[in-house]
């Protein structure tokens, strides 16, 4: 992976969402919600299943369209602006069950990240099968064969075809055992770390803060909590939602 | 023995027609979202199209046979603003209905406007029925010969497009899974309208083969040719490419053999009839639905 920025250099708000409601007809999935991510940080959204997690991922994606707030990626509006728009300035979205398309090779799937940087795909190509081994050894092989944690490998891969600044992670560890969990969420540290901006939403509240640095609670549409992982983690209210064993 | 070879000759001819004919519907269902009823009426009033660009040029090959692309791609496009309402909001059924009141029009167009209703013939140069290879008194026709291989190339040319192109993977991408296609970024919007044009394009050089291959072209063709396609689509698995053109291909031999050997209408009744067994006994089709 390129070496981007270091923390060391002032970071910028990459990503500002103020005040968003999303409505499904009239049941209401995101109630004014207010967030900000700083680039390079590595944020987790954290609650129960149906808690507005996932929409919230889908809005600033522009699958969802809000019916009041706004959105900044890199301080430009890009509230209604359409999907293609937004991926191709750089944010990328591995959705809740990877997201791959199962029929097609691995090959075929990282071609397809590449969509919005087809100037680039021999060297990216290279580089994550440098990263991936297990990914270029099974390149021909259809993406359904994989197991649930090699195809969370490749949706991360396949995202780091794009010229990806922001990558949004939904619920990446359902469905893996914990080992793979463990794995998985070392790679994307490990992303943070090479100066990615993360967001993750999870439900297994004690993984993801154990490895963000900052979180947001949500429940209903709302976010009740939000501050820093260490604190969040001695906080009575969490720990007796979500970090019961 | 030659009856035979020639009628398979004939069948694969017909045959693979009948394989663009259903790859450019299958198209326009996985990528564009819509049952396209009138694609075969496109196609017809193309060869229209083709046989008054002969008329007019006095038998200029290369003007024929670009009207019909033009036509073909351009009434194919037009389509699309009429069904976006209905795959805006994910009607797939209700494209059918559509799509099928603009086979109305197109034939009622034909019956009334073109040739006063009459069918039209192309001339000698264009659907020579001259003999090219001779094997005893079974003959094989330039036109069939063009068209099996005409057919060959273009399909070549589509599946390269599919399988090399990074467009070509957005539609298969699409086709597989919209959402996942979108969160790669890949227009779904634009990819459709692209669809349009392709099967368009497609569907004018069908044009050009079946001029060939047929001699001639009547305002009912629309709907014979729409019919056998849909029953092609439902015999290999809707929405499956391969299937369709290998069905294409089994269907028209099928008839054309039947032709050659019994009597009247029962090419009908046999092509019919093996669409109704499989659907009683494989529902999805003999090679099962790709939605």
């Amino acid at each position: 992976m390129y070496s981007r920025l270091t923390l060391a250099q002032t970071s910028q708000i990459i990503l500002s969402v103020d005040n968003v409601s999303v409505s499904y007809g009239f049941v209401s999935a995101l109630r004014e919600v207010s967030l900000e991510i700083l680039e390079g940080e590595f944020v987790a959204l954290i609650g129960a299943n149906g808690a507005g997690k996932s929409t919230l991922l889908e809005t600033v994606l522009g699958i969802q369209r809000p019916k009041s707030g706004t959105i900044s990626y890199m301080n430009q509006d890009i509230t209604l602006k359409p999907t293609e728009w937004i991926v191709a300035s750089g944010i990328s979205l591995c959705p809740e069950g990877r997201g791959i398309l199962p029929e097609m090779t691995i090959l075929e799937n990282l071609f397809l990240g590449a969509y919005h940087n087809r100037g680039r795909i021999d060297q990216s190509m290279s580089r994550i099968f440098e990263i991936f081994p297990i990914l270029q050894q099974r390149r021909n092989q259809k993406a359904g064969t994989l197991s649930g944690g090699q195809q969370q490998i490749l949706s991360i891969a396949r995202a780091l075809m794009a010229r990806t600044k922001l990558f949004m992670l939904d619920e990446p560890s359902v469905g893996l055992a914990p080992m793979m969990v463990n794995d998985v969420l070392k790679i994307i540290k490990k992303l943070c770390d090479e100066g990615y901006t993360i967001l993750l939403a999870e439900q297994n509240a004690k993984k993801a803060l154990q490895f963000a640095s900052r979180a947001y609670v949500f429940e209903t549409g709302k976010i009740v909590i939000e501050g820093v992982s260490q604190e969040l983690m001695k906080n009575e209210l969490v720990i007796q939602a979500y970090l019961g064993v | 023995m030659e009856t035979f070879i020639a009628q398979l000759m004939n069948g694969l001819a017909v045959g693979s027609i009948y394989a663009l004919l259903v790859t450019g519907f299958n198209l326009l269902l996985l990528v564009g979202g819509v049952i396209q009823y009138a694609y075969p009426h496109i196609v017809v009033i193309s060869m229209y199209a083709t046989w008054l660009a002969l008329k007019v040029s006095g038998g200029n090959l290369l003007l024929s046979v670009s009207a019909p692309l033009v036509i073909a791609t351009a009434l194919s496009m037009a389509t699309e603003p009429l069904f976006r309402p209905l795959t805006k909001r994910g009607a797939t059924n209700h494209t059918f209905i559509m799509s099928i009141g603009i086979g109305m029009i197109l034939t009622h167009v034909m019956a009334k406007h073109l040739h006063h209703g009459m069918p039209i013939s192309f001339p000698e140069n264009l659907a020579s029925h001259k003999a090219a290879i001779q094997f005893g008194i079974a003959v094989i026709s330039g036109p069939q010969m063009y068209t099996f291989f005409g057919t060959f190339i273009a399909v070549t040319a589509f599946v390269l497009l599919l399988y090399r192109t990074m467009g070509g993977h957005a539609f298969r991408a699409i086709a597989q899974s919209p959402f996942v296609a979108r969160i790669l970024g890949i227009p779904l919007g634009r990819m459709a309208i692209l669809s349009y044009g392709i099967a368009g394009l497609l569907g004018g050089v069908t044009a050009v083969f079946l001029a060939m291959a047929l001699g001639s072209a009547y305002p009912a063709l629309g709907n014979t040719l729409a019919l056998k396609v849909i029953a092609t689509v439902l015999f290999a698995g809707v929405g499956n490419l391969g299937g369709g053109l290998i069905c294409g291909l089994i269907l028209g031999t099928a008839e054309s053999l039947t032709t050659g050997y019994l009597p009247g209408q029962w090419s009908n009744a046999v092509s019919f009839g093996m669409i109704m067994v499989v659907v009683l006994f494989r529902p999805a089709g003999l090679f099962g639905i790709r939605t």
